[in-house]
């Protein structure tokens, strides 16, 4: 099976040569970064390692990076992509568990999963955003995960281009295209540097908690067309 | 039918805004879709500016005692609708730059890889 690792990365200088480094000492599968505008080196890092990048001309945000990186693998023909962060907290090994668990468990998408990094206040969210969607995963943000060739398929369309955050939203436009998610546990570092995106200010949680909670109340429940075209 | 003061300053409202589009269009500043909705509002005001007995007749038909209440009423709502459209437009926009950049982003690599590959033979 043809993998690709995507990476998107945000001004993460610090980190992303020792991610690159780990991935490359013990790797099977193709690495690309998608640099999301960074004002820093992170560029000029990735292409002094021989890495695959892509650079956005504009802004997108993580999961708009992700999805660069879904659409470039569709189209480059890989079978799966994995995608992981730059900040060095998801570990190389794990890529491995997940492309192995996506093979023994016939899944379209399997979640990596650590759900010690959980704190009280998200656990207290997920469960919340878990109980008015029905979904049935542990982590509704980890964004280390495999997607199968129609997953891919699924997430490049423009059907998945407005959506802001590789979590619920991912998850629900998944789950209601008939794919089969799954959930394993890897080994995680806690971040080296920097803090959660979106748990690092009160005001941004509360922005994030609102919009998730019109997403998921939006597009719960049956009868939302999908968008065809992409 | 008398007209006061407020018809004909309603009837300049009017004149003006249809002038404005016009010039605006010919400038291109303004295109099709939204030229249409401007000039519907220059060409109600225009006739409410001509005809004001339409307001007190229709306020009238809707129960309303003081008729400067409906198009207040009606302002405020057409504004809300305008604002909507706007988002929604917007919304629209958003999604095709995500997409164009993203796709930029892929052709971008595409040609350097090939001038690579060129540069290689």
């Amino acid at each position: 099976m043809k993998s690709l690792i995507v990476i998107p990365a945000l001004n993460e200088e610090s980190s992303i040569q020792s991610v690159i480094e780990q991935l490359k000492s013990d790797q099977h599968c193709d690495i690309l970064v998608v640099n999301d505008n960074s004002t820093d080196n992170t560029a000029q890092i990735v292409l002094n390692n021989n890495v695959d990048l892509l650079d956005l001309p504009l802004q997108l945000g993580a999961w708009g990076a992700t999805q660069t990186g879904i659409r470039y693998g569709l189209k480059n023909g890989y079978d799966s992509v994995i995608t992981m962060d730059a900040d060095g907290q998801h570990i190389s090994a794990g890529t491995k568990r997940l492309k192995q668990h996506l093979i023994d468990s016939h899944a379209n998408v399997v979640i990596g999963t650590y759900t010690q990094r959980l704190s009280r206040p998200k656990r207290i969210a997920w469960w919340f955003f878990k109980t008015i969607t029905h979904l049935k995963i542990e982590d509704l943000t980890s964004g280390f995960r495999i997607y199968d060739r129609k997953a891919m398929k699924i997430l490049s369309s423009s059907a998945a281009s407005l959506l802001d955050y590789q979590d619920v939203g991912v998850l629900l436009l998944l789950t209601k295209s008939g794919m089969k998610i799954t959930e394993t546990e890897v080994p995680m570092k806690n971040r080296q540097n920097g803090k959660s995106k979106i748990f690092y200010s009160w005001w941004m949680v509360l922005k994030y908690m609102i919009q998730t909670t019109t997403l998921c109340i939006a597009k719960t429940g049956g009868g939302y067309k999908k968008d065809k075209n992409s | 039918m008398n007209y006061t003061t407020a018809n004909i300053t309603t009837l300049l409202i009017g004149a003006i805004l249809a002038i404005t589009i016009f010039i605006m269009v010919r400038k291109d500043h303004l295109h099709g879709p939204f030229a249409i909705w401007w000039l519907a509002i220059a060409c109600i005001a225009i006739v409410l500016g001509i005809f004001p007995i339409i307001v007190n007749k229709v306020a009238h038909y809707a129960g309303i005692t003081y008729p400067p209440t409906l198009i207040l009423v009606l302002a405020v709502s057409f504004i809300l609708l305008k604002m909507l459209s706007q988002d929604l437009q917007r919304t629209l926009q958003e999604k095709k730059i995500r997409r164009l950049t993203q796709k930029m982003a892929i052709l971008e690599k595409a040609i350097k890889d090939h001038e690579t590959n060129n540069n290689k033979q």
